[in-house]
């Protein structure tokens, strides 16, 4: 390449790994502190960027992004507190496996999987990055809706225990989904004219509410177990198992990388496909959910997968998939650079020194995340009846602060018990998430493809993209459908045995 | 439910399900004839009545109700698995218990008129005497984080908690 | 007003100089006090966030004091607004970014708890974005008439980034004026409405300059036409939607516009310190730089004319509203 240097001189000033350094550092930060997210963090520090260097500036912005997603992932398996909506699937097996003694494990192969996803989505976007925009661009509302309907297939993987029960909480998830405006007509759902409740329920509250709170709950009312000493907070993640997991993880960087890559999915269902895909397809299906390794990775992999794919559409379209990648658009043009078609032509060696900073990013979220484990997986060692008050308050400033609200306190209360509930009845949380998250993107889509066709129900089967989604969504239905029948069969062939016996 | 007697219990082989969709049975219901149709908003022309902003809750309501009955159904005639049942739990004293719920009030309830700093402290202290805890420095703590992260908050990152009262 | 009492004191003093810093110096004193919240109605990444953090930034050392920025998002911007309309001990030192929202939300929410007019005093207009009217690069229609008339017999999708956006209540201001067959696709944000528009899903958008001005210039988009008063710098070649005049078109004039408020007690020195602040922020080539990369022109009107400007937006949106059913 003629412009090799021009790449190198805009790539090599301390600046950018300065900047690198030190987003990735307030990214794993923010990160992990409940509440605060990483496009918080990316928001507040917009600022800052305007008088630095453009390379610098955006590397600072991707490094806080890339750090949050992981962030997120430490406090979900040390105290069951999603630090980022992305992680609060991760904790589905990374809390049970600190519980277990097994802290560092979780942490590691969080960070492992996520450093690799993180690679793994860096190539993609440097690669593939015109084809995978063109598929952005053939991704309309209908075949976002059958990406949905496909999504919320997985709740039928990730109903443990009861299918009745799984069904139901994803009902409630997107019931109270729908409240707030209506999108289309702007009327009111279910707000009982409450101003706080317009801009539907918010996030971050019921996230914490959700896992965090019962938690505290619980243990207050339990009978107090003497606290047993973890020691130092178990060992680290082998290479056998990280080898294990690394089908799951390549899967889950994949599937990270088509979901980041199509504007406005987010990372959050990308972790959940990841997981219960891998769950699926894991000998050790029945741990997971209880601290299975796997589950771990699987869920970082995907979330982490579409950290560099957001950026796919954002660099190659203009089209910001997400807050995050609008406020690095921003950035952007306050550099006078436009993202698109018409940056690859002019500014070339800028994009390529771009993506120099942002593989190299992914090298220091592994030393700065090995760091913060060493840390970090201390938190393991406090007993619970110290730890709890602080993460309660912890969960309490950080609701607040998300819209500056009181409201928000009550509203995490409230899922607090709704936790608590569902943790008594046997309701899995984490269908209930699911349907939370896409009920109003089914919504939604159903009805923009309506709007956009007049009315015409043809839209639906309208090219390849959905007849493909059609076909994996009954497909994964089916499957699971069998699979129910055949499990009862084999349960009923071993009641049959015992009984016999 | 532990009062319900012994014919009962052998009849229905998981209690807590049935009652557990008896209550959703009852919500969905709720939500189905009274909620939709009073607290959701409906234009007055529709090209297709999937465009309605109740379209959804409706179905959604009334799968619950499906689903609720399937529940009670499945809690009648389905056995639990009572060997490693997680729903049940060993109760504590009451006391602990009280307490918490007093912490938490005082943060839902003084959160904006005394700050941050005071309710935090004020409710950190207070779960520490419901567990109780006898290490007189984890107390320190309990006045120690909730200033540290309030500043840290306020003056770190940006996010203005409210401070003090005065 | 400021100008004013200094311009009579030059007149009466020798020493104009010296008394006109002392006049500031007073002023400086008096307000602010401590330090200065802007309170911005919308969650953090937003333009309005990232418009008001830069406004803060420059603010800090016009002001010489630290402006803390504060989101509180919720309903339109009528969740933040509403609290600052509360007043409170805060609010001799507490600014708001307003916007179209303050307007639009006034219009389409139902009881709000405020007067958007009466319960504010109007410090200035910061900044102005213009709304462009564009079609995929597709799309068979070169002209906003041609436009018109085809959409006298064909249904056109516009696609939008929100009920109560400036986007939508734009498309909606469009459709009453021209009576074209017009429905309304809304999206989650300009972000995700961008996909449909460029792959041709929608037929047209009135998205906001800074979205599309990038894919103006590389052809994916045509733009028709711009919704300000005057023609874009950035697009001259595009003309008005007032200028062409044709089918009730000369009443089409809107522009995201993004200006200061307080409560209603902010107090008069503070009014003062405030004009001049901007005043001088708005000259400050960091500020111009800033608009041009948002295809923005900085704000023309202050006090009293921002007031009547507001009070025009916001009975033009409650019509726009009503015909188009959006006020519940």
């Amino acid at each position: 390449m003629e412009n090799l240097t021009e790449v190198l001189q805009l790539f090599l000033s301390i600046d950018n790994f300065i900047a690198i350094a030190l987003g990735v550092v307030i990214g794993v930060t923010v990160g992990s502190i409940p509440g605060l997210t990483a496009t918080m963090a990316v928001a507040l520090a917009l600022p800052f960027t305007f008088s630095m260097q453009p390379v610098a500036a955006i590397l600072l912005l991707v490094g806080i992004y890339k750090g949050g997603m992981y962030g997120g992932s430490i406090t979900a398996i040390l105290i069951r507190t999603p630090g980022s909506p992305a992680s609060a699937c991760t904790l589905l097996d990374g809390y049970p496996m600190a519980q277990q003694g097994n802290a560092k494990k979780a942490l590691k192969a969080a960070l492992f999987s996520s450093v690799i996803a993180d690679f793994i989505s860096n190539i993609a976007l440097i690669f593939f990055a015109a084809y995978l925009a063109k598929i952005a661009l053939n991704f309309g509302a209908p075949e976002f809706f059958w990406l949905i309907c496909f999504s919320l297939t997985i709740i039928i993987s990730l109903a443990s225990g009861s299918m009745v029960k799984g069904l139901l909480a994803a009902l409630l998830g997107i019931l109270l989904s729908l409240v707030g405006l209506d999108s289309v007509f702007g009327s009111q759902r279910l707000t009982f004219g409450n101003y706080n409740l317009m801009d539907s329920i918010s996030f971050i509250p019921l996230l914490i509410g959700l896992f965090a709170i019962p938690e505290i709950i619980e243990f207050y009312r339990k009978k107090v177990i003497p606290h047993i000493k973890a020691k130092a907070s178990g060992v680290g993640m082998t290479l056998a198992e990280l080898k294990r997991c690394m089908k799951s993880i390549v899967r889950g960087s994949l599937i990270g990388v088509i979901i980041g890559a199509i504007p406005g999915t987010g990372a959050t269902a990308a972790a959940f496909i990841s997981y219960s895909d891998a769950r699926r397809r894991s000998p050790n299906k029945a741990n997971f959910g209880k601290g299975e390794v796997e589950g771990v990775a699987a869920a970082e992999a995907g979330n982490n997968g579409v950290a560099g794919a957001t950026l796919i559409p954002l660099l190659s379209l203009g089209i910001p998939g997400d807050v995050i990648t609008a406020i690095i658009l921003g950035a952007f043009m306050v550099h006078g650079l436009t993202p698109g078609p018409i940056m690859f032509q002019e500014n070339l060696s800028l994009i390529y020194a771009l993506f120099l900073g942002i593989m190299f990013s992914s090298l220091i979220l592994l030393v700065v995340g090995n760091a913060a484990i060493k840390y970090f997986s201390l938190i393991a060692d406090i007993p619970k009846s110290i730890l709890f008050p602080i993460v309660l308050m912890f969960c309490v400033y950080g609701a607040y602060a998300v819209n500056n609200m009181t409201f928000d306190i009550w509203l995490m209360l409230a899922f607090g018990v709704v936790g608590y509930l569902f943790n008594r009845t046997g309701i899995p949380a984490a269908p209930f998430l699911i349907g939370f998250i896409l009920g109003p993107m089914f919504e939604d889509n159903l009805r923009r493809s309506l709007l956009i066709s007049n009315g015409d129900m043809s839209i639906f089967v309208r090219g390849p993209i959905t007849w493909f989604f059609i076909a994996i969504t009954f497909g994964s239905i089916a499957f699971a459908v069998f699979r129910f029948f055949k499990d009862r069969n084999t349960k009923l062939n071993a009641d049959k045995l015992t009984n016999e016996t | 439910m532990s009062s319900s007697d012994l014919s009962n219990v052998k009849r229905i082989k998981d209690t807590l399900d049935v009652i557990t969709g008896i209550v959703l049975l009852v919500v969905s219901l709720v939500l189905a004839l009274y909620l939709v149709p009073n607290y959701i908003g409906e234009p007055s022309i529709l090209q297709n009545p999937m465009m309605s902003p109740r379209w959804l809750p409706n179905i959604v309501s009334w799968l619950i109700l499906a689903f609720s009955i399937l529940l009670i159904i499945q809690g009648i005639i389905v056995p639990s698995d009572t060997e490693n049942d997680e729903r049940k739990i060993v109760k504590g004293p009451y006391r602990r218990f009280v307490i918490m719920l007093i912490a938490l009030f005082v943060y839902v309830l003084f959160f904006e008129s005394l700050g941050a700093i005071l309710t935090g402290i004020l409710a950190t202290v207070l779960l520490f005497l419901a567990h109780p805890v006898r290490v007189w420095w984890a107390y320190g703590f309990a006045i120690a984080f909730p200033v540290g992260v309030t500043l840290l908050f306020v003056n770190v990152m940006n996010v203005p908690l409210p401070l003090m009262p005065f | 007003m400021k100008k004013f009492v200094s311009a009579t004191c030059i007149a009466a003093c020798s020493s104009a100089l010296l008394l006109a810093a002392s006049v500031s110096t007073v002023n400086a004193a008096d307000w602010p006090t401590g330090d200065v919240r802007l309170v911005v109605p919308y969650a953090p990444g937003g333009t309005t966030d990232v418009l008001s953090r830069r406004v803060a930034d420059l603010l800090k050392d016009a002001l010489d004091t630290n402006v803390i920025v504060e989101n509180r998002p919720g309903a339109g911007s009528t969740v933040g607004t509403g609290r600052l309309a509360r007043g409170g001990r805060d609010a001799d030192h507490t600014l708001l970014m307003a916007s179209p929202g303050h307007t639009i939300g006034a219009a389409i929410y139902p009881d709000l708890a405020y007067d958007p007019v009466e319960d504010f005093v109007f410090i200035q207009n910061i900044i102005d974005i213009p709304n462009v009217m564009v079609v995929p690069a597709s799309s068979p229609y070169q002209t906003v008439v041609e436009f018109i008339e085809a959409a006298q017999d064909k249904n056109m999708a516009f696609s939008h980034s929100g009920v109560g956006s400036s986007i939508h209540m734009s498309g909606e201001l469009f459709k009453t004026l021209t009576g074209s067959q017009m429905t309304a696709v809304p999206f989650a944000g300009s972000g995700a409405a961008l996909p449909a528009l460029l792959g041709g899903d929608v037929d047209v958008s009135f998205e906001n300059m800074p979205t599309v001005y990038s894919h103006i210039k590389s052809g994916d988009l045509r733009a028709l036409a711009v919704t300000s008063a005057e023609r874009s710098p950035y697009l001259p070649e595009v003309p008005t939607l007032s200028e062409i005049g044709e089918h009730n078109l000369d009443q089409f004039v809107t522009t995201a516009w993004f200006g200061l408020i307080a409560h209603n007690s902010f107090p008069e020195e503070g009014y003062e310190a405030m004009q001049t602040a901007l005043d001088e922020v708005m000259e400050r080539q960091e500020f111009l730089d800033f608009a041009e990369q948002l295809g923005a022109q900085p704000g023309q009107v202050e006090g009293e004319e921002f007031k009547q400007f507001v009070i025009d937006d916001l009975a033009r949106w409650e019509e726009v509203a009503q015909q188009a059913g959006i006020s519940q």
